[in-house]
C-alpha cells in the first residue's frame, strides 16, 4: 500500500533541498507532506488544514498567469479539485511541494490554452448589449435625453402622467390600464394623447434653449 | 462557480480514505503480467508460428522481436513513471534506444533479405488472423493502460497517450512475429511497423480525447468550464 512512509526523513531533505531556489516553497511543505499522508489515512481536519494551507500559495501561482481574479481563483478551485481527485498518486515518501508545483502547472496551463482556444472563436458582448426584463433597470437612462424626457414626464399634469407610464413605459394595455386606474378607456385615450402633445411642446422647447 | 472556501468544505467533507498507488515500477510489472497473460491465451488459442524454433536462431528476427517486447517493457514503465505528477519527462525517452534496434533490425532484415511476395502469393486467410491477433492483443491492454493510468487525464494526457500507445504497439508487433508466419518483406513491414504506427497514431490522436472523456468522468467541472456569464 504505502510505498515510502519509511522513509519520511529522506523526504524531508529533498523538500529543503529542492526549496532553496524558491523560499516559498518550504513554507509548511514539510507539514504538507504529513498532513497529506494523514488526509489519506481519511484524516478529514488534516485535510482541512492542508487544502487551507496551500491555497493562497496556488492563489499566488495563478494571479501571475491570470489577469480577473475571477479567472485566477477558478484556476485555484480546478487546482484543489484536481488535488483532490488525484489524492492517492501522492507518496508521503516524496516531497509535497513539487508535486503540488507541477499540478498547478499543469492545469493552469491546460486552462490558458482552452481560454485561448476559446478567444479565437468567442467574441465577449460589450455592456452595451446588455437589456434586462425589469423596466426600472433599464429606465431612467444614463444619456441626457432619456433625463430629459423622464424630467418632462414628472412636470405633466398627474392624469396625464399616469396614462403615459402605465400605457408607454410599463407597456400595458387598454383594459389593463383602465382596471388599474378605475378610469375609462376613452379618458386613458385622451389623456396620452395630450400627454405626448404636451411632452412634445416641451422636449421642443428644451432643444430650442440656448 | 461556488467560492474558495465552499468547495474545500465540500472536498472535506467527501475525503473518504484512499489507497495509495503501488510504485511505477510494481504497477507497469501489473500491465506487464496481463499483457503476458493475453500472450499467454493467444498462444493457447492459436499456436506459436510452427517455424519459430528455426526463426530462433536468426540473429537479426531474434534481434528485432526482443527489440518490440524490450520496447513494450520500457514504454510501460515510462509511462507510469510520467503519469506521476512529480516525475521527470524524460522518462518518456528511455524507450528509445531499444525503438532504435527494433525499428532498425526490421528495416536491415529487409534491406538484405527482401523478398517481396512468397511464390503462392499473399495470402489473405493469414492477413485476416494477423488482424484478428492484433485487434485481441492490443484492445485489451490499451484498456487496461487507460484504466490504470486514468488520473493522468487530468496531468499529462497527451504524453502519457503516445508512450502508453508505444508499450501496446510493440507488445502487439511482438505477437505477431511471435504467432505469424510472415516472410514476405513487405509483410513484415505492413504487419509490424504499420501496426506500430497505426496504434501509435489512434493513441496520440484519440488518446488525448479518451484521457478528456476520462476526465469528464473524473471532473464534471471540467468538461463543462462555466461560462463568463455564469461567474460571480
Amino acid at each position: 500500500m504505502s510505498a515510502g512512509r519509511p522513509h519520511s526523513s529522506v523526504s524531508l531533505t529533498l523538500v529543503s533541498a529542492s526549496a532553496a531556489d524558491d523560499p516559498r516553497k518550504d513554507v509548511g511543505a514539510e507539514d504538507w507532506s504529513r498532513l497529506m499522508a494523514r488526509a489519506q489515512d481519511g484524516d478529514r481536519e488534516a485535510y482541512r488544514a492542508l487544502l487551507e494551507g496551500i491555497t493562497p500559495y496556488i492563489r499566488s501561482l495563478a494571479a501571475r498567469c491570470f489577469k480577473l481574479p475571477s479567472d485566477a481563483e477558478d484556476a485555484v478551485q480546478d487546482v484543489l479539485l484536481t488535488v483532490h481527485l488525484v489524492r492517492h498518486a501522492y507518496d508521503p515518501g516524496r516531497p509535497f511541494g513539487p508535486w503540488l508545483v507541477a499540478i498547478a502547472n499543469r492545469r493552469i496551463i491546460d486552462r490558458l490554452r482552452r481560454d485561448t482556444r476559446r478567444k479565437t472563436r468567442e467574441v465577449a458582448l460589450s455592456a452595451d448589449h446588455e437589456t434586462f426584463a425589469d423596466p426600472a433597470t433599464n429606465l431612467p437612462g444614463d444619456s441626457p435625453d432619456e433625463a430629459a424626457l423622464v424630467q418632462a414626464i414628472e412636470r405633466l399634469p398627474p392624469d396625464q402622467r399616469q396614462s403615459i407610464r402605465m400605457l408607454k413605459l410599463n407597456e400595458m394595455s387598454l383594459k389593463e390600464a383602465a382596471a388599474a386606474s378605475g378610469r375609462s378607456i376613452p379618458a386613458l385615450k385622451v389623456a396620452t394623447h395630450r400627454a405626448i402633445k404636451s411632452l412634445r411642446r416641451m422636449l421642443k422647447q428644451q432643444s430650442d434653449r440656448p | 462557480m461556488t467560492n474558495t472556501p465552499d468547495l474545500i468544505d465540500a472536498l472535506v467533507a467527501c475525503a473518504t480514505p484512499v489507497r495509495r498507488l503501488r510504485p511505477p515500477l510494481a504497477r507497469a510489472g501489473l500491465w506487464l503480467l496481463f499483457a503476458a497473460l493475453v500472450l499467454g491465451l493467444i498462444a493457447i488459442a492459436h499456436g506459436v508460428r510452427p517455424d519459430v524454433a528455426e526463426r530462433l536462431r536468426q540473429p537479426v528476427f531474434v534481434a528485432g522481436m526482443f527489440g518490440a517486447l524490450a520496447t513494450g517493457i520500457l514504454a510501460a514503465v515510462a509511462s507510469f513513471r510520467i503519469s506521476l505528477p512529480d516525475s521527470s519527462r524524460w522518462w518518456a525517452l528511455l524507450p528509445l534506444p531499444t525503438l532504435a534496434l527494433w525499428v532498425s533490425t526490421i528495416g536491415y532484415g529487409c534491406s538484405t533479405d527482401w523478398v517481396s511476395m512468397l511464390p503462392d502469393g499473399a495470402n489473405p486467410g493469414e492477413a485476416v488472423r494477423c488482424f484478428a491477433t492484433l485487434l485481441m492483443t492490443s484492445v485489451p491492454l490499451s484498456i487496461a493502460m487507460l484504466v490504470m493510468l486514468r488520473y493522468a487525464a487530468l496531468l499529462r494526457a497527451l504524453e502519457v497517450s503516445i508512450v502508453g500507445g508505444l508499450a501496446v504497439a510493440a507488445m502487439t508487433s511482438f505477437a505477431l512475429s511471435l504467432f505469424h508466419d510472415l516472410d514476405a518483406s513487405v509483410e513484415i513491414l505492413m504487419w509490424n511497423l504499420g501496426s506500430a504506427v497505426l496504434i501509435a497514431a489512434v493513441a496520440s490522436l484519440f488518446g488525448r480525447s479518451m484521457f478528456t472523456w476520462m476526465a469528464a468522468r473524473l471532473m464534471p467541472t471540467l468538461a463543462n468550464p462555466p461560462l463568463d456569464g455564469d461567474r460571480e
